[in-house]
């Protein structure tokens, strides 16, 4: 199964920094994903502080796997200190260790509880309760589940459970039953939404329903859905030994997902290779890259450094729905689970006149840089074969 | 009836970057003075700059099996009028 995780966050209103905490880490080794999300106390600066040293103190606990996530939620609950002011802890948070298989052990200390729905139904599962040691009031709960494909977690911080609250319609804020009634109807109409969009979907439902649109607290949702992964591949580069091309380009015509090619050298060896046509769009490309291609069996053919220079910028600063050839390679990219690049490592001479733009990099760096960005901004798989 | 012209304009990484960027206009050009006499298409790659060994002739451009170095509007409506006359 493949997990796909996101979390889509919204800042108190007026505040200039995040006082909920998202981090998430996936182990490709151990096909294993674990996340943290943490609500700090208060708002602004100081909340942010808080959140964000409790989760990554939390996920680094946890993924040394010195002790089990049990161990050391359970410090992490007696060390949180208490507020001086307001007595209450500094602060509150979820955390899941899950595997591909769907085992999944998660800790709760203080945020809503979380949501699991399979088949549109929400599930209870059981879960034990620990007490704090050192806090009367402080109880952490632990649940072991066993997911299936198609389930669906969500976590969220009180600021959408409890948004709209004291407002006109909601006296009592959307609560946890007005989230399920969200999620529900939100699925019997997309059924196979991703977690990109459902988080979003949830976080602006949040705001919608605040006074003003202006939230009173920090928001943010976090969507995990078990589900087949979306395979595809990209095939950039002309490969180090020319006599190779024939057996690449059938590994190639063979993959079962979606294709990709980057570079004009690599698209005529397919061309060559595998007996077909290239068209090129006859659209003038706009800006600064060439315009896209076409072949059959393949979903997007565009030019390589350029283009991949342009998509490492798009993803780096989240620039989406841009129309050209980069634009069209990141939604080509952002609608994968597992991507797979064939890098061929031939270099094109041409490429180091002194007379070129230095922007034109090595290819093996910029794919680097790409699965690193796709890894940790994306949380998507990515596995590089260089040819 | 006459033969076509065909022109082909390179839109590989280098020759992009060393000016058919601009040669793309030759796309609406052409076909606005010469009608269907002549077809214009970008390629992904002629893959002349890599066996080329005086790589700074990009950008490239083919107008029928003749190749244009260091091509600019003007050279390939030049071959353009030449290969018609």
């Amino acid at each position: 199964m493949f997990i796909d995780i996101d979390c889509s966050q919204m800042k108190k209103y007026d505040q200039n920094a995040f006082g909920d905490y998202f981090v998430s880490k996936r182990y490709p080794d151990e096909a294993r994903l674990i996340a943290v999300l943490s609500d700090g106390l208060g708002s602004g600066i100081k909340a942010n502080i808080l959140s964000c040293m409790t989760a990554t103190m939390l996920l680094q606990f946890i993924e040394n796997q010195q002790i089990s996530i049990r161990k050391a939620a359970e410090i992490v609950m007696n060390a949180l200190p208490v507020c001086k002011v307001r007595h209450i802890s500094y602060s509150t948070f979820s955390a899941i260790d899950v595997n591909d298989d769907g085992h999944a052990k998660i800790v709760e200390e203080g945020n809503p509880e979380f949501i699991w729905i399979r088949n549109n139904e929400v599930l209870k599962p059981n879960f034990e309760t620990i007490q704090s040691k050192t806090f009367k009031n402080r109880k952490m709960k632990i649940y072991k589940i066993d997911l299936k494909l198609g389930d669906r977690l969500i976590f969220c911080s009180d600021g959408v459970t409890q948004s709209g609250l004291g407002g006109g319609r909601l006296k009592l804020g959307l609560r946890r039953d007005g989230l399920i009634v969200l999620l529900q109807d939100k699925l019997k109409e997309h059924p196979d939404i991703s977690s990109s969009e459902l988080s979003h979907y949830l976080v602006n439902q949040a705001r919608n329903i605040e006074t003003d649109r202006r939230p009173k607290d920090d928001i943010s949702a976090c969507v995990l859905y078990f589900r087949d992964p979306r395979e595809s591949l990209i095939f950039t580069g002309p490969p180090y030994h020319q006599s190779k091309d024939a057996e690449y380009a059938r590994m190639f015509a063979n993959f079962k997902g979606k294709k990709a090619i980057c570079g004009g050298t690599t698209a005529n060896l397919i061309s060559r290779e595998l007996n077909r046509p290239i068209t090129m769009d006859t659209t003038i490309s706009i800006g600064k890259l060439p315009s896209c291609s076409y072949m059959d069996g393949v979903d997007l053919v565009t030019e390589g450094v350029l283009t991949l220079t342009k998509t490492l910028e798009y993803l780096e600063n989240g620039t989406s729905d841009i129309d050209n050839a980069a634009g069209k390679l990141v939604n080509f990219l952002l609608d994968s689970d597992c991507i797979n690049f064939m890098v061929g490592a031939k270099l094109n001479q041409a490429h180091y006149d002194p007379a070129l733009p230095v922007e034109i990099e090595i290819r093996k760096n910029i794919i680097k840089k790409i699965a690193e960005v796709l890894q940790s901004k994306y949380f998507k798989k990515v596995s590089i074969q260089y040819i | 009836m006459d033969k076509k012209v065909s022109v082909k304009v390179c839109l590989g990484t280098t020759c992009f970057v060393m000016g058919s960027a601009n040669l793309q206009e030759l796309i609406e050009l052409v076909p606005k003075k010469y009608g269907d006499r002549v077809d214009v298409s970008g390629v992904p790659c002629l893959g002349l700059c890599s066996i080329d060994w005086e790589f700074s002739k990009a950008p490239y451009v083919k107008v029928d099996d003749d190749i244009i170095k260091e091509a600019t509007v003007e050279k390939v409506l030049a071959a353009i009028e030449k290969k018609l006359s």
